[in-house]
């Protein structure tokens, strides 16, 4: 019984790292074609990657997009958890709720309303229209961590500070935001991290002129087919995020990088 | 004195409210509203909808076989995924769970971290190996086995195993997460009344889990109901669910039937969601801590 659990978690460990893995090492190829595991190794792909113009674009505006929206999340995650982290009742859990819908709400739907609804108003900027989108996506995650940080906080620290007569503000500064930053980073990470790969609201909120390295990806592969460019611009899309976790995990450690998803 | 100063604070603390709701008022509950009014009206060539209200839309997509079809074939994908998912996942999490902490959280980061790359990125590596020029065709044909390429992409198995890939490690890490919550007194009560271990799964083990299960399969049949790019990329432009119909209509411009199958995907993933819950019981375990 035990040799089979093995057998399947083993099984689990090549079906979810295998194709990744396969991707990362193809990225470093040096043929013209796919060749697994690569004859010679170079960084062509990557200098192709770099070269062209549509898929440079796309990597610079999913930074952009991912630092905006991950900032305006963790402001505004973060000023919702102060709310309703350490409050209970009926509405509270429904604006709980509310709040924490976009992390099992089909995000495919979230991105057909908000293009309708930007057409119905006249128009939105397609870098902010996405970028309010990602906002939506990434608050839940800063509100998870943010809250699980905020709950091991005594309220005593905040009642002494406020009989000092410390205005909320300086309550919040000096007090509180000392305890609760690891949580507000990596609630701030996973934004960022959403934002960077998320495909469902910008496939209907890219256009023309905007558009991020998982659409440029995916339109590349639909209608240009698998070229080993592909496999570069893959591996450039895993390293950043490599090297974010890896930032985040030295400051805050990596329970919390794993805890909050 | 005491009450203007619980007032400032209340006060203080609406103001921490205010923007995030607004922002979710005004970006997701108003689109939202407006799309569902949108799927109320009757198309139009030159608006997004036109002024005459009806229900055709529901009407066509609840009687049209086309329509039942690919709503079949959605619900059936969505099962296979579901089942796959949670026999590697529940044996996975069964695994992980008695390991000591530092192991548990490092394999648990190893399955992660490829949650965090896009999905896009994965479903390409599916191609890689898959592929016409793919790794398996290659070693296939090098080996002598085969001459001409298998056909292993655009097919319904080919979409239903990729996603499950894609979204097992969210049913191994919501699984780990009860049952190294589980109290292994439990387990040893069982055990010392001589229950056998395939008794104590049954009654202790499985039941004090549901939660997880049941949280882990809501995350992955919801997450299959939009993946759009995976489902296109390994399905191939025959292989059609809801959500691709989806974006046909957009693509067409009928927004007001677009709107409609969004709600009819909204209302499959409840009623799924409902299911689940029904089936496998989690609050009979929930809150009793």
């Amino acid at each position: 019984m035990h040799a089979v659990l093995l057998l399947l978690a083993g099984l689990t460990y090549l079906l979810v790292l295998g194709p990744i893995v396969i991707v990362l090492i193809t990225a470093f190829s040096g043929s013209e074609f796919f060749a697994f595991p690569p004859k010679e190794l170079s960084l062509r792909w990557f200098v192709t990657f770099f070269a062209t113009d549509s898929m440079r674009t796309a990597f610079l505006r999913s930074i952009q997009i991912a630092v905006v929206s991950a900032a305006a999340a963790t402001i505004l995650g973060t000023m919702a958890s102060l709310f309703v982290a350490r409050r209970k009742g009926l509405a509270i859990a429904l604006l709980q709720a509310l709040f924490l819908a976009p992390l099992i709400f089909p995000a495919i739907v979230l991105g057909l309303s908000l293009l309708l609804f930007y057409k119905l108003i006249g128009g939105m900027p397609d870098f902010l229209g996405l970028a309010i989108a990602h906002t939506i996506l990434g608050i839940p995650f800063v509100i998870r961590s943010v809250s699980a940080s905020l709950l091991t906080v005594d309220p005593v620290l905040e009642e002494a500070s406020q009989s000092l007569r410390a205005g909320p503000w300086r309550t919040f500064a000096l007090v509180l935001m000392p305890l609760i930053w690891p949580g507000i980073l990596s609630g701030a990470m996973f934004a960022f991290i959403v934002s960077f790969g998320e495909l469902n609201t910008a496939l209907f909120l890219t256009g023309p002129g905007v558009t991020t390295l998982p659409i440029e990806i995916f339109s590349y592969l639909q209608f240009q087919g698998g070229q080993l460019v592909i496999a570069a611009a893959s591996a450039v899309q895993v390293g950043m995020i490599a090297l974010i976790v890896l930032l985040v995990e030295r400051l805050v450690g990596l329970t919390r990088v794993i805890r909050s998803r | 004195m005491s009450r203007q100063f619980r007032l400032t604070r209340l006060s203080a603390s609406l103001a921490l409210l205010a923007p995030p709701l607004v922002l979710f008022l005004l970006f997701f509950v108003a689109p939202l509203l407006s799309l569902f009014w949108a799927s109320l009206h009757a198309a139009s060539d030159s608006e997004l909808y036109g002024p005459t209200l009806t229900t055709a839309h529901y009407a066509t997509i609840l009687t049209d076989p086309f329509y039942h079809t690919i709503i079949l074939r959605t619900l059936s994908t969505g099962a296979v995924i579901l089942l796959l998912c949670l026999v590697l996942g529940y044996a996975t999490a069964y695994v992980l769970a008695p390991l000591p902490p530092r192991r548990r959280l490092l394999l648990l980061a190893l399955l992660v971290l490829p949650l965090m790359v896009s999905n896009v990125v994965r479903a390409y590596g599916w191609i890689a190996i898959l592929g016409r020029q793919g790794l398996v065709n290659s070693l296939l044909r090098d080996t002598g086995v085969i001459e001409r390429p298998l056909v292993l992409l655009n097919s319904f198995e080919a979409v239903s195993f990729g996603l499950m890939t894609i979204l097992l490690p969210y049913m191994v890490i919501s699984v780990a997460n009860t049952l190294t919550a589980i109290d292994a007194q439990y387990k040893e009560a069982a055990q010392s009344l001589r229950a056998s271990p395939v008794r104590t799964f049954i009654h202790v083990t499985w039941p004090l889990s549901s939660p997880g299960v049941a949280s882990g399969m809501l995350l992955v049949f919801l997450l299959t109901l939009s993946a759009y790019v995976t489902i296109t990329l390994l399905g191939g432009p025959r292989m059609k669910l809801l959500v691709s119909l989806v974006f046909d209509q957009v693509g067409a411009f009928r927004w007001p039937l677009a709107a409609a199958l969004a709600f009819v995907l909204l209302a499959v993933a409840l009623a799924a969601g409902g299911l689940i819950l029904a089936i496998l019981r989690p609050q009979r375990v929930q809150g009793k801590g």
